[in-house]
C-alpha cells in the first residue's frame, strides 16, 4: 500500500469539519447571495469586531495612553510623559523577569518541539493500533485547569516531601530545593508547560504530517532512504510552516507565562530574589501590589514589543534552518 | 496572612445536611414557610447577603445559627486568596465605582491602612442602624480602640469593624521537647526563652539533639526563622509609619531602629540554623507539621485552628508558651460594606450580630479566633477557657494576656508593599541565599522605595 493510500483512508474516518457546506437550496439565484454580500456581510461579522472594540482595542488603546502617567486609579492621575518607560529600564527587576522569562521559555519551548515532533511521529506510523485513542488522550493535560496542574507540580517539586526529590533521594542525592533555586525553579515552571502544550502541539504536527504528499516519500525509498533518513529530509523541512506556527504561539505563550510562577511561590514576588518572577507576574505585581496602573501598562507595552520583536527572529530562524526543504 | 481549612466543605454539608432534612420532612411546617438554603438570588421572601472572605473569617457554625435567627437570609461566601481580595478585587471594584462589589468584605489587617486611604470605596458605617437601633458610633465602646481606629478612614468615616485580634504565642511540641531532654512544660519552656537571645539558644539546644538521619531529613526546631521578623517588629510601637497626628502618618522605615533590629534578630536565628527553611502555607509545612519535622511555630490565635486542620494525628502533643519578649500580634481582619452593596442595611446587620461580644466568645471557643472586645478579656468561659489538643494549655488566659500587652501601632497606605519587600529580603539571608545581613536589609529597602 502506498503512503498516499494510506493518508486517504486515514483521513476519510473521521468526518472532516472542513467539509464545504452544502449549497443553500432555496436561493435559485446565486447572484442573490452575492447582492446581499456587501450589507449582511457588515451584520454578520459585527459580533467579533464590537466584541474586539470593547474588549479588544479599547483596553489596549486605555493602556497605552495612561503609561505616560502616573495614574492612581482611585486618585489623582498625572501626565509624566515618558518618564515610566525611563525607570522601567533602570529597573533591574525588570531585567531579571526579562531574563527569567527567556530562560523558562528557551527550557520549555525546544524540549516540546523535539518531543511533540517525536510524539507526532509516532502518531503518523500506520502501524500503530488504537491511534485516535492516543491522539485523545495527547489532550488530556491541555484540557486540565493551569492552576490545578501548578498546584501538584508545586508539590512533586516540594523539597522535603515531593515525590521528586524522594526519587532523587532514593537514587542517592541530596535534596534539591527546587523553588529557591534560580534554574531548579525554571525547570519546575519549565515542566509544567512542556506537560501541558507537547499533546497538543503532537497533534499540529501530526496534521501536518498527515498533509505531506505520499508521492515525497515513495520517490525517497526509491532513492534508498530509510525511514530515518525520510524524516530528517522529507518529514522534517515540510513541516517549515508548521513549525514557524507553534514557535510563534508558544512564544507569545511563553512570554506570558503567569499563573505557574504564581502558585509555585505562591506570592507576586516570583521568589525571595525574584529568581522566578516573570514579566507578566511583575507587571500584575506593580498594578495590583504597588497599584502603579501606568508603569504596569509601560511593562505590558513593552512585552508587545518583546513578543514581535522575538517572534520576527523566530520567523527568519526557522526560515534559515529549514530553508533548503523545498 | 491566609487561613485556609475545610469549612468550605463544613457548609455544603450543613446545605446538603438541611436540604436532605427538608426533603424527608423533617422541618415544622411553621419553619419550613421559609427556606432560603438554595436561594441564589433575592426575592421570594429571601434575601441573598454575599461576603467575600478568606480563610475563616466568617465561621461555618455561627453561619447555620444566624439561619436560625433569620431564616431568611442567606449567606453566600466566596473565599478567595488574601491579596486577591484585598488587593486585586477590592481595587478594581472600587475604580468600577463599585461595580460587582459584595455585600460584605472582610480586609485583613494588612491592607487596613491602605484602604483607610480610600474611605470612598467603603460605606460609613455611621450612617447604617441595625435592629436595636444601633450604629457604629453606639458600639465603638465594644471593642479595643486601637483595632477599631484600624477601621476609620481618613474623613473620620467608619469603614470596618473590628473581627479578631490575632494576638501571637508560640505553639510547640512538648513530647518532642521532652525527648531531647529539654525544659517541656509550658511555663518552664516560657521562662526558658523569655527573650529572643534565649529562644534562639534554646533552639541551638534543640538541634544539637537531632539525629544525623533527621538532619538529613531537614528537621529543624522551628518551622521558618523568617515569621520572627514581624513578631520583633510588632512587640514595638512604631513599624514604618509613625503616628504624628495626621491621617497618612509620617513614614520612618528607614530611620526606625526596631526594624533593623527585628531584622538582625532573624539573621541572628538563621545563623544559628534553626530553622527548617519551609515557606509557611506549602505543601511542605503542611505534611511537616504533623510529622514533626519542626518542633515550634509562632502561632497567632487564629493557627491554632489551623493546626488542628492539618494535624489532628498530633492531638494533646502540642503545648502554647508565650512568646519571646512579651506580647505579640499577627493578623486580624475588619468586615466592611463596600461601596455598591446591594443589601446594606441586611449586611450591617450582620455584622453588628457577628462581631458583638457574645458571638466572638463563640468563635473563640470553637475556632480559637481571639476576641477583639476587652469585655471578654475578664469573662470566666474565656479565661478558663482549656483546649485539649494543646495538652489542655489555658489558652484563653495566654491570650488573653499576650494581647493585653500588646501596644498600639500605626499602619499606613504603604504597609502591605513594604512588608513583601521587607520580607523578601528577610527570606534572603532566612533561606541562605544572601550571606552579608546589612546588604539584604539594603535590598529591602531599596526595594521598599519603590513601593512609593
Amino acid at each position: 500500500m502506498s503512503q498516499s493510500a494510506v493518508v486517504k483512508t486515514r483521513e476519510s474516518k473521521p468526518p472532516s469539519p472542513w467539509k464545504p457546506a452544502r449549497p443553500p437550496k432555496k436561493l435559485n439565484n446565486p447572484n442573490a447571495v452575492l447582492s446581499l454580500n456587501g450589507r449582511w456581510g457588515f451584520l454578520f461579522t459585527a459580533p467579533f469586531f464590537v466584541m474586539f472594540l470593547i474588549f479588544g482595542l479599547a483596553p489596549i488603546i486605555f493602556s497605552i495612553v495612561i503609561a505616560f502617567f502616573n495614574y492612581d486609579a482611585l486618585g489623582t492621575q498625572e501626565f509624566i510623559g515618558t518618564a515610566n518607560f525611563t525607570e522601567l529600564f533602570a529597573d533591574t527587576r525588570f531585567w531579571n523577569a526579562l531574563v527569567n522569562t527567556v530562560d523558562i521559555w528557551l527550557l520549555s519551548t525546544i524540549p516540546m518541539l523535539i518531543m511533540s515532533i517525536g510524539l507526532a511521529a509516532v502518531l503518523h506510523n500506520p502501524a500503530l493500533r488504537g491511534s485516535t485513542f492516543f491522539r485523545t488522550i495527547l489532550l488530556v493535560p491541555n484540557i486540565t485547569s493551569v492552576l490545578a496542574i501548578a498546584i501538584v507540580f508545586g508539590q512533586l517539586f516540594g523539597r522535603d516531601f515531593g515525590m521528586v526529590n524522594i526519587i532523587i533521594g532514593a537514587l542517592g542525592f541530596e535534596h534539591v530545593d527546587f523553588i529557591q533555586g534560580t534554574t531548579s525553579s525554571h525547570i519546575a515552571i519549565a515542566s509544567m508547560i512542556v506537560w501541558r502544550w507537547t499533546g497538543y502541539n503532537a497533534l499540529i504536527f501530526l496534521a501536518a504530517m498527515l498533509a505531506i504528499p505520499g508521492e515525497l516519500y515513495e520517490s525517497a525509498s526509491l532513492d534508498g532512504a530509510g525511514k530515518w533518513k525520510q524524516f530528517i529530509y522529507v518529514t522534517l523541512p515540510s513541516l517549515r510552516n508548521t513549525i514557524t506556527f507553534v514557535l510563534i504561539v508558544g512564544t507569545i505563550g511563553g512570554l506570558q507565562v503567569f499563573a505557574e510562577p504564581l502558585i509555585l511561590g505562591g506570592s507576586y514576588n516570583g521568589g525571595d530574589s525574584g529568581q522566578f518572577s516573570t514579566l507578566t507576574l511583575f507587571l500584575f505585581e506593580q498594578a495590583f501590589v504597588a497599584y502603579k496602573w501606568g508603569y504596569a501598562a509601560a511593562i505590558g507595552i513593552m512585552i508587545t514589543v518583546i513578543v514581535a520583536i522575538v517572534s520576527v527572529i523566530n520567523f527568519y530562524i526557522t526560515r534559515k534552518l529549514a530553508g533548503d526543504g523545498k | 496572612m491566609s487561613k485556609k481549612s475545610i469549612s468550605i466543605k463544613a457548609s455544603a454539608l450543613l446545605a446538603s445536611a438541611a436540604l436532605l432534612f427538608g426533603v424527608v420532612g423533617f422541618i415544622s411546617p411553621a419553619s419550613a414557610a421559609i427556606d432560603c438554603t438554595k436561594a441564589t438570588t433575592s426575592g421570594d421572601g429571601c434575601t441573598v447577603l454575599t461576603v467575600n472572605t478568606f480563610g475563616d473569617v466568617i465561621q461555618p457554625s455561627l453561619i447555620s445559627a444566624y439561619r436560625k435567627l433569620r431564616p431568611d437570609i442567606k449567606l453566600s461566601i466566596k473565599k478567595s486568596d488574601l491579596d486577591a481580595l484585598n488587593g486585586t478585587g477590592l481595587f478594581t471594584q472600587c475604580a468600577a465605582n463599585g461595580a460587582g462589589n459584595p455585600d460584605i468584605a472582610a480586609v485583613e489587617i494588612s491592607y487596613s491602612g491602605f484602604w483607610r486611604a480610600y474611605p470612598q470605596c467603603f460605606v460609613d458605617l455611621r450612617t447604617l442602624k441595625n435592629k436595636a437601633n444601633k450604629s457604629a458610633n453606639d458600639i465603638k465602646k465594644d471593642y479595643l480602640p486601637w483595632r477599631w481606629d484600624q477601621g476609620v478612614g481618613y474623613n473620620d468615616s467608619v469603614i470596618g469593624i473590628p473581627t479578631d485580634v490575632g494576638g501571637l504565642e508560640v505553639a510547640y511540641r512538648w513530647d518532642l521537647f521532652k525527648k531531647a531532654g529539654l525544659p517541656y512544660k509550658r511555663a518552664d519552656v516560657s521562662k526558658a526563652w523569655s527573650t529572643w537571645d534565649k529562644f534562639i539558644a534554646f533552639g541551638k539546644k534543640y538541634v544539637a539533639k537531632l539525629t544525623p538521619a533527621q538532619k538529613k531529613a531537614n528537621v529543624g526546631f522551628m518551622d521558618n526563622v523568617g515569621t520572627i521578623y514581624p513578631a520583633v517588629m510588632n512587640q514595638g510601637t512604631e513599624k514604618y509609619y509613625r503616628n504624628d497626628g495626621t491621617d497618612q502618618g509620617k513614614l520612618v522605615y528607614k530611620t526606625n531602629k526596631n526594624i533593623r533590629k527585628a531584622f538582625d534578630t532573624t539573621v541572628a536565628a538563621s545563623k544559628a540554623a534553626i530553622g527548617t527553611r519551609i515557606g509557611q502555607f506549602s505543601s511542605d509545612w503542611n505534611v511537616g507539621m504533623s510529622k514533626g519535622t519542626f518542633a515550634v511555630m509562632l502561632s497567632p490565635a487564629w493557627m491554632m485552628d489551623y493546626i488542628k486542620g492539618q494535624a489532628p494525628d498530633t492531638k494533646g502533643k502540642w503545648d502554647i508558651a508565650d512568646i519571646p519578649g512579651g506580647g505579640g500580634n499577627q493578623g486580624g481582619s475588619q468586615l466592611t460594606i463596600p461601596k455598591g452593596a446591594k443589601n446594606q442595611q441586611e449586611a450591617w446587620n450582620f455584622i453588628s450580630w457577628y462581631l458583638a461580644p457574645e458571638q466572638q466568645l463563640e468563635v473563640f471557643q470553637t475556632y480559637g479566633l481571639f476576641p477583639s472586645t476587652p469585655s471578654l478579656y475578664k469573662n470566666k468561659e474565656l479565661i478558663g477557657f482549656k483546649d485539649p489538643f494543646f495538652n489542655n494549655a489555658p489558652v484563653g488566659a495566654i491570650y488573653a494576656d499576650g494581647v493585653s500587652k500588646l501596644k498600639p501601632i500605626f499602619e499606613g497606605k504603604l504597609q502591605r508593599c513594604i512588608d513583601m519587600a521587607m520580607g523578601s529580603a528577610i527570606s534572603l539571608v532566612a533561606n541562605g541565599k544572601e550571606k552579608n545581613p546589612s546588604k539584604a536589609f539594603a535590598t529591602g529597602i531599596a526595594a521598599a522605595d519603590k513601593c512609593k
